[in-house]
């Protein structure tokens, strides 16, 4: 009996329990997307993306075969063998190369291949002349965007057009005290190895650090991509810590500030913003000879800056992200214009080796009062949400809960500003919203980080990469929707490591039947199949012990 | 000549008459149609051998080489020598190939009785030699034209004299001695050579255009020099005027005697494409069985609760096809074949009534008891039997309808023999090699060649479309593995497993055929007989050397049983032993699920039957494959709460079940649903009685009274009855109580005593006791047409002739010539005639017409009987006369 059952619609299930299961996964990790991880059974499914990432990876298909008729209990359908060789077969017939005379060019093994694509009307503006049967000039501005195209076309070309150099800079790991984690070194290893591509690694997992690492590669000028200026900030602050980089070689283009040096980190929010119709900071790509450019949160990477990125494609381009998942389902736009996969591993294996705290799930449904289930039941569909998200008897619930953990560090993040000032009045605590001017929330979060307040309220401007290394337990009261990564990004702020080992708690408040219930569904649904279980418990319960204890 | 004791048969009866039993029967066998009936002698069969649907159909189950030998006896002589034939086949550089197979084919074509005679006289039987004989509306496919002798039986003796002098052969005094030479000059190779030598380069492009066919060419009436070269000297001969033909002795002259571009002596080798592990074949077999089981399974679930409708025509819509497909998740031709082969199973039918719908037969029920290996060998041997051919779901017939799936127009009859046949090659092969479909192809099309053009727009032939889907058919059911035949499927084919690997690794393919002239019937003995020669090669042993004078027969049966198709009786001990093979390569059920916090359960394999049903119910499955995952949803729980389970089973079930423990969340879920689960009731009520005062509805229901209204309590102030609120009220009243109706908004109705209405109804219709009173037009165009017919009747009339009237009240007649000058003439005079008429009907009547043109066979005229112009078909005018002046 092996380990690994192939099903039809091409998932794989994996049975982790079993003596093979490590050997097993690591056969597949390549070419298969690992989908869900709960306690037993891991699923991974096979997509042309995945099996493309593998070629990208140097894998090709009888290896892929082989781990796949080598670990299956089950015999291995014929016609699933055949998809994965033809799907395969695709990648690397175009390649795009550096011609010592034409520049860039796109090189076929196939010639109908070739002849297909130049088709295509969409491929027919991208492509110069035809230098022989083999091959055709690509305009050097339009390699990205005829990746883009080429991958819709299924028929993915390999980037061999190589990468320039960029100004150089020297950065140094600052090792002293600590060291890059075994599998941070692995996933810059990876990345440098491949050129470009994108690292999935779990929240606190220490992305930055991986970040770091490719840059003491690179020993180049980098553009840092980050989402918001607190994670700004925290990237700058985290590089001096951690590297040769001084504070003055590392520059902030921000909103606020404007500074262009051989580090510079830029949010996201600033390079999308458009004035009359153009995009004012777009030459900060072109004010330096940058080597390397470092993407935060791919899976948040706004589509503005996927079609900046398409014209970057001759630097070299890392990705960083807890999730390949995009509400939006641009995952392809990732991999054509980022690069493929370089680096994963998957949360639980990495809460094994003790580098992210093990949290305790617990989703708390609480039961909407009768005026209240009134209330909701006429309300506008719009509106329902609100209703639902925001009752009275969370707040109570929200209460008894920071009591129980009264004197461990608590976040109670919301979606609604009214209900997180009123439980902030409730709770006694600070509240960090929209409005929260940076200078506060900075020195709320030091205050926070040092111990001096215990209980912080934060709106979903905290979703993403603060670093609240002591908050040990988060309370969830209300979120966008049903989206998914925000809830794995809420869970990430309980996941760094604790310095005294304290187990994380992760609260859910959610209405019963109603649709906060329906979202909560949907957002747990990443996570439990992360490996992380909920638990689901009455607010009664929770209201019980707290008048008892 | 034949030696006195052997006189030489002069006819084909007389050649069976000496042919013994064993070789009659070889006849009867690869030519069953020629005993149904029984004919009484063997002059009878010989005639019923010679008709041209029999040798047709002989022809048509003829391998490539024998067809192409016919074909060669079909331009040679005759009768012709064994060697004319043998120069024809091999050529003049005599190939040895050729040579060696062509006694063998020869044999085939005796033992069918289409050829015969001894190797002197070898003669094609009449129909044969004219079915595939060169003319000009069917070109031979040897692309030979007539023999010089037929080219030019219509031409002038002068002619003929001036090709033969123009050739440079002395004159003669007849047509027919100077035909004899001019073949025989067109027959020496050296003097053709000679001659041809002479002619100019353009004329020799010219033959070189026409040798292998087709041989006719277009001549303008002033041809150039070099074609006038070729015409004087026969080399061409005038068909028709502007069409020349190359005669078949200059043709064979140029090709060295050969009568085919490319004779095919051997049949085309099927080249394996891939070897694999004969392991490695079982198991995806056996793993593909199982997928085809779950799928016919899954495909009668869905279709559990009443099928798809039965569209008027028969089969099943397009529409629910699709639908199929997407419940088994499979493409629309792929449902296609799961379906059509749950209908050959007989494991689905239409259930006759008259809203037919498609539904599982009792047989199905049976079917799922048996175990898994008995199931599929079950599906196996009913899809190898069938007619049906669910590849041709979606195509078109002859009329241009949609063939619809289970519907009318799939059944082709040599569905089952191509399957066997691809599955016999199959097992030829080494065990564990996957053919090369175009190689298989290939070979099937060299067995049974097709005659004529019927390759039209590009279409592949019937036989080779069926053998890609016997290909990917065998594929899904497991028939084979990775493409190569299963061992199990070997066993179906009543091939023996064990031994199939010995055999076939010396690599000669249709080891097992039965030798050609003893296949039974339904087999394609042509195949066999080519099997036979690539097994054995050393021929003459096996009876086959060059020489034989009658029929070859082989009495005794190789070692191995013959891959033919079996008897029912066989086929069930083969079935039997599929099914045994196959039993232990079948995932054995398990009776344990596990269970995941994301509200997952995966089934690791395939699930215990009971086991399977339930969670069907409690889950939804979201993957399948070798394992099912379910995913627990609030629906999937209620639903399974709606089938009558309590939370407590499911517990109680899941515990059983699961190897893991319960996560909690799904516990929560299936707490949390069943908290919710029937919460609101619906029910059915009539008439209710509502009442502020309860104390009141207590007396009510406490009266006996009240015990025919059946009252129900369903709040404190509100019953329930399921009688009307008529009868309710009556009830109420005549209990003393002074009940009020209340309308649907809840106001009290104001009740008067109801009127008894009927629906809507039309009022009677009067029934007059005569018609009607007739209108004035109504009169005017009655009296109209009584007067014309009066006219018709009674004018004196006088015939073309000779004056003298026809009696009133018979119809006139007069021959065709006459009718047509009268008619013609009363055109131009604008007379009125009276005719006699026959319509259609073939009533005849009369008529007064006055023509107003003759034209085509037919006279338009005005009709006074009719009063308006209409027109006649000359042939149904019995005659015509004259309206008497006056």
């Amino acid at each position: 009996m092996s380990c690994l059952i192939v099903q039809s619609d091409k998932t794989l299930l994996l049975e982790v329990d079993h003596e093979r299961a490590d050997d097993c996964r690591r056969a597949i990790a390549p070419f298969a997307e690992l989908e869900r991880a709960p306690e037993h059974i891991h699923t991974y499914r096979v997509t042309p993306l995945g099996l493309w990432n593998a070629r990208a990876a140097g894998h090709d298909a009888e290896q892929v075969v082989d781990a796949l008729v080598q670990y299956s209990r089950y015999p291995v359908p014929h016609a699933l063998l055949v998809d994965i060789a033809e799907t395969m077969d695709r990648y690397g017939r175009l390649t795009l190369s550096k011609h010592p005379a034409h520049g860039l060019v796109l090189t076929t093994t196939d010639r109908p291949v070739l002849e297909e694509v130049l088709k295509s009307k969409r491929i027919a503006p991208l492509v110069g002349a035809r230098i022989d049967p083999d091959s055709v000039v690509v305009h050097p501005s339009e390699r990205g965007q005829i990746k883009q195209v080429l991958l819709k076309l299924g028929w993915p070309a390999e980037d061999l057009a190589g990468y320039v150099d960029g100004e150089a800079h020297p950065i140094e790991l600052l090792e002293d005290g600590w060291a890059l984690r075994p599998y941070q070194k692995q996933a810059v290893e990876n990345f440098w190895h491949g050129g470009s591509g994108v690292v999935v690694l779990p929240c606190g997992a220490g992305k930055t650090l991986v970040g770091a690492g490719s840059m003491a590669q690179a020993k180049s000028t980098t553009l840092i991509l980050v989402t918001n200026t607190v994670s700004a900030r925290q990237w700058k602050h985290e590089l001096v810590k951690r590297t040769s980089l001084t504070e003055d070689e590392i520059g902030e283009y921000s909103g606020t500030k404007k500074e262009i040096r051989p580090v510079t980190i830029a949010t996201y929010q600033v390079l999308t913003t458009k004035r009359k119709g153009i995009y004012p900071h777009l030459e900060l790509f072109d004010s330096r000879d940058w080597g390397l450019i470092v993407y935060d949160e791919v899976h948040l990477l706004p589509a503005p800056v996927f079609k900046f990125t398409a014209d970057l494609q001759a630097r070299r381009r890392l990705g960083l992200t807890a999730t390949l998942v995009r509400e939006d389902g641009r995952e392809s736009d990732v991999f054509s214009l980022i690069g493929p996969k370089r680096f994963d591993a998957p949360w639980k294996e990495i809460e094994a080796q003790g580098y992210i705290a093990p949290a305790d799930c617990v989703e708390v449904r609480v039961n909407l009062t009768d005026t209240e289930r009134l209330a909701y039941a006429t309300a506008e569909t719009e509106e329902k949400y609100r209703f639902c998200a925001t009752t009275d008897t969370k707040r109570k619930v929200t209460e008894a809960i920071v009591r129980r953990f009264a004197g461990q560090q608590i976040l109670v993040i919301g979606q609604y500003i009214d209900q997180l000032d009123e439980l902030g009045e409730h709770l006694n605590a600070p509240v960090i919203k929209g409005e929260t001017s940076n200078a506060q929330r900075e020195k709320l979060f030091d205050a926070f980080r040092e111990g001096e307040i215990s209980v912080l309220v934060v709106s979903k401007v905290a979703n993403f990469s603060i670093d609240l290394p002591e908050a040990t337990v988060a309370v969830q009261v209300s979120g966008t929707f049903g989206s998914r990564q925000e809830e794995a990004q809420r869970l990430g702020r309980v996941l760094r490591p604790k310095a005294d080992g304290h187990q994380a708690h992760f609260y859910s408040v959610v209405a019963r039947d109603t649709i906060d219930q329906d979202f909560a569904a949907h957002r747990q649904r990443f996570l439990a199949e992360q490996g992380y279980s909920y638990r689901i418990v009455d607010a009664d319960e929770i209201l019980a012990e707290d008048s008892t204890g | 000549m034949s030696p006195a004791a052997h006189p030489a048969p002069r006819s084909l009866a007389e050649a069976l008459r000496a042919r013994d039993d064993v070789s009659l029967a070889a006849l009867l066998r690869s030519r069953p149609d020629l005993i149904t009936p029984v004919p009484t002698d063997l002059t009878q069969l010989a005639t019923r051998a010679g008709t041209r649907a029999s040798v047709l159909r002989a022809l048509e189950r003829l391998d490539r080489f024998a067809l192409q030998t016919a074909e060669a006896l079909a331009v040679a002589p005759d009768p012709a020598p064994y060697d004319t034939l043998l120069a024809l086949m091999a050529g003049d550089a005599r190939d040895e190939t050729v040579a060696a197979a062509l006694p063998h084919a020869l044999g085939t074509l005796r033992e069918q009785a289409l050829v015969w005679g001894d190797d002197e006289r070898l003669r094609l039987v009449r129909t044969a030699r004219e079915l595939l004989a060169p003319s000009p509306q069917h070109p031979s496919p040897t692309g030979l034209g007539p023999s010089v002798q037929e080219a030019t039986s219509g031409m002038s003796p002068g002619r003929i004299q001036d090709i033969v002098a123009t050739a440079g052969l002395p004159s003669t005094h007849d047509s027919v001695s100077a035909v004899a030479a001019l073949t025989a000059l067109f027959e020496d190779r050296k003097k053709m050579g000679d001659l041809l030598a002479e002619a100019p380069e353009a004329a020799r492009e010219v033959l070189a255009r026409l040798v292998w066919g087709p041989p006719y060419g277009q001549v303008t009436p002033d041809p150039a020099a070099h074609l006038r070269w070729l015409l004087d000297r026969g080399l061409l001969l005038p068909t028709a005027p502007g069409t020349v033909v190359l005669p078949r002795e200059v043709a064979l002259h140029l090709r060295e005697g050969r009568a085919h571009r490319v004779p095919e002596p051997l049949p085309p080798a099927v080249e394996p494409a891939a070897t694999h592990g004969a392991q490695v074949v079982d198991a995806t077999a056996a793993g593909q069985a199982y997928t085809a089981l779950a799928t016919v399974e899954e495909l009668m679930k869905d279709w559990d609760e009443g099928g798809p409708a039965v569209l008027r025509a028969g089969g099943l819509s397009v529409r629910d096809l699709k639908r199929t497909a997407v419940a088994l998740d499979v493409s629309e031709p792929v449902a296609a074949f799961w379906v059509e082969l749950a209908y050959a199973a007989g494991l689905i039918a239409s259930d006759g009534e008259a809203d037919e719908r498609y539904a599982a037969t009792p047989a199905y029920d049976e079917w799922l008891e048996r175990p898994a290996a008995e199931r599929w060998s079950q599906l196996a041997e009913a899809w190898l039997t069938a007619t049906r051919t669910p590849g041709l779901v979606g195509g078109r017939d002859a009329k241009d309808r949609t063939l619809a799936a289970l519907g009318p127009g799939l059944d082709r009859s040599a569905a089952p023999e191509v399957r066997h046949r691809v599955l016999t090659l199959l097992a030829g092969l080494p065990v564990g090699a996957a053919p090369d479909t175009e190689s298989v192809l290939a070979r099937l099309r060299w067995e049974r060649p097709l005659r004529g053009p019927q390759q039209r727009n590009g279409d592949e032939d019937l036989r080779s479309r069926l053998a890609r889907w016997t290909l990917s058919e065998a594929e899904q059911l497991g028939i084979t593995g990775r493409g190569a035949l299963s061992a199990h499927a070997r066993a179906l084919l009543g091939a023996p497993a064990a031994g199939a690997g010995s055999r076939t690794g010396s690599g000669t393919p249709g080891t097992s055929a039965a030798p050609g002239t003893s296949a039974p019937p339904g087999t394609s003995a042509p195949a066999a007989a080519g099997s036979t020669r690539v097994l054995a090669p050393a021929g003459p042993a096996e009876g086959t050397g060059p020489g034989d004078k009658l029929p070859v027969h082989h009495h005794h049966r190789p070692g191995g049983p013959a891959l033919t198709p079996l008897s029912p009786a066989e086929q069930a001990v083969a079935t039997a032993a599929a099914a045994r093979l196959l039993a232990p390569l079948l995932p054995e059920p398990l009776d344990h699920v596990l269970l995941q916090a994301d509200l997952t359960a995966v089934a690791p394999g395939p699930l215990r039957r009971p086991l399977a049903d339930v969670l069907d119910v409690l889950a939804d499955v979201e993957s399948k494959g070798g394992a099912t995952v379910y995913r627990f949803t609030p629906a999937s729980v209620r639903r399974a709460l709606d089938a009558g389970r309590s939370a407590a089973d499911l517990h109680a079930f899941l515990v059983e079940h699961s190897r893991t423990p319960v996560p909690q969340p799904l516990a929560y879920l299936i707490d949390d649903v069943a908290r919710k689960h029937g919460h609101l009731r619906v029910g059915a009520a009539s008439a209710y009685v509502r009442c502020d005062d309860d104390t009141l509805l207590n007396e009510i229901l406490a009266d006996k009274r009240a015990a025919a209204l059946r009252l129900r309590r369903l709040a404190p102030t509100v019953l329930a009855a399921p009688c009307d609120p008529a009868t309710l009220l009556e009830g109420l009243r005549a209990m003393g109580y002074a009940p009020a109706a209340e309308s649907a908004e809840g106001d009290v109705l104001i009740a008067r005593a109801h009127a008894h209405r009927t629906p809507p109804r039309t009022a009677p219709e009067p029934v007059p006791d005569g018609p009607p009173p007739p209108d004035a037009t109504l009169l005017t165009a009655a009296i109209r047409a009584i007067r014309a017919g009066d006219l018709a009747a009674t004018t004196p009339r006088r015939t073309a002739g000779d004056g003298a009237a026809v009696p009133g009240g018979e119809l006139p007649r007069t021959s065709s010539a006459e009718t047509l000058a009268t008619v013609q003439a009363a055109v131009l005079t604008g007379e009125s005639l009276w005719i006699g008429y026959v319509n259609a009907e073939g009533t005849a009547s009369q008529r007064v017409i006055a023509p107003v043109k003759v034209e085509g066979g037919f006279v338009t005229a005005y009709d006074h009987t009719a009063d308006e112009v209409r027109t006649y078909p000359l042939h149904r005018i019995t005659g015509v006369a004259e309206l008497a002046e006056g």
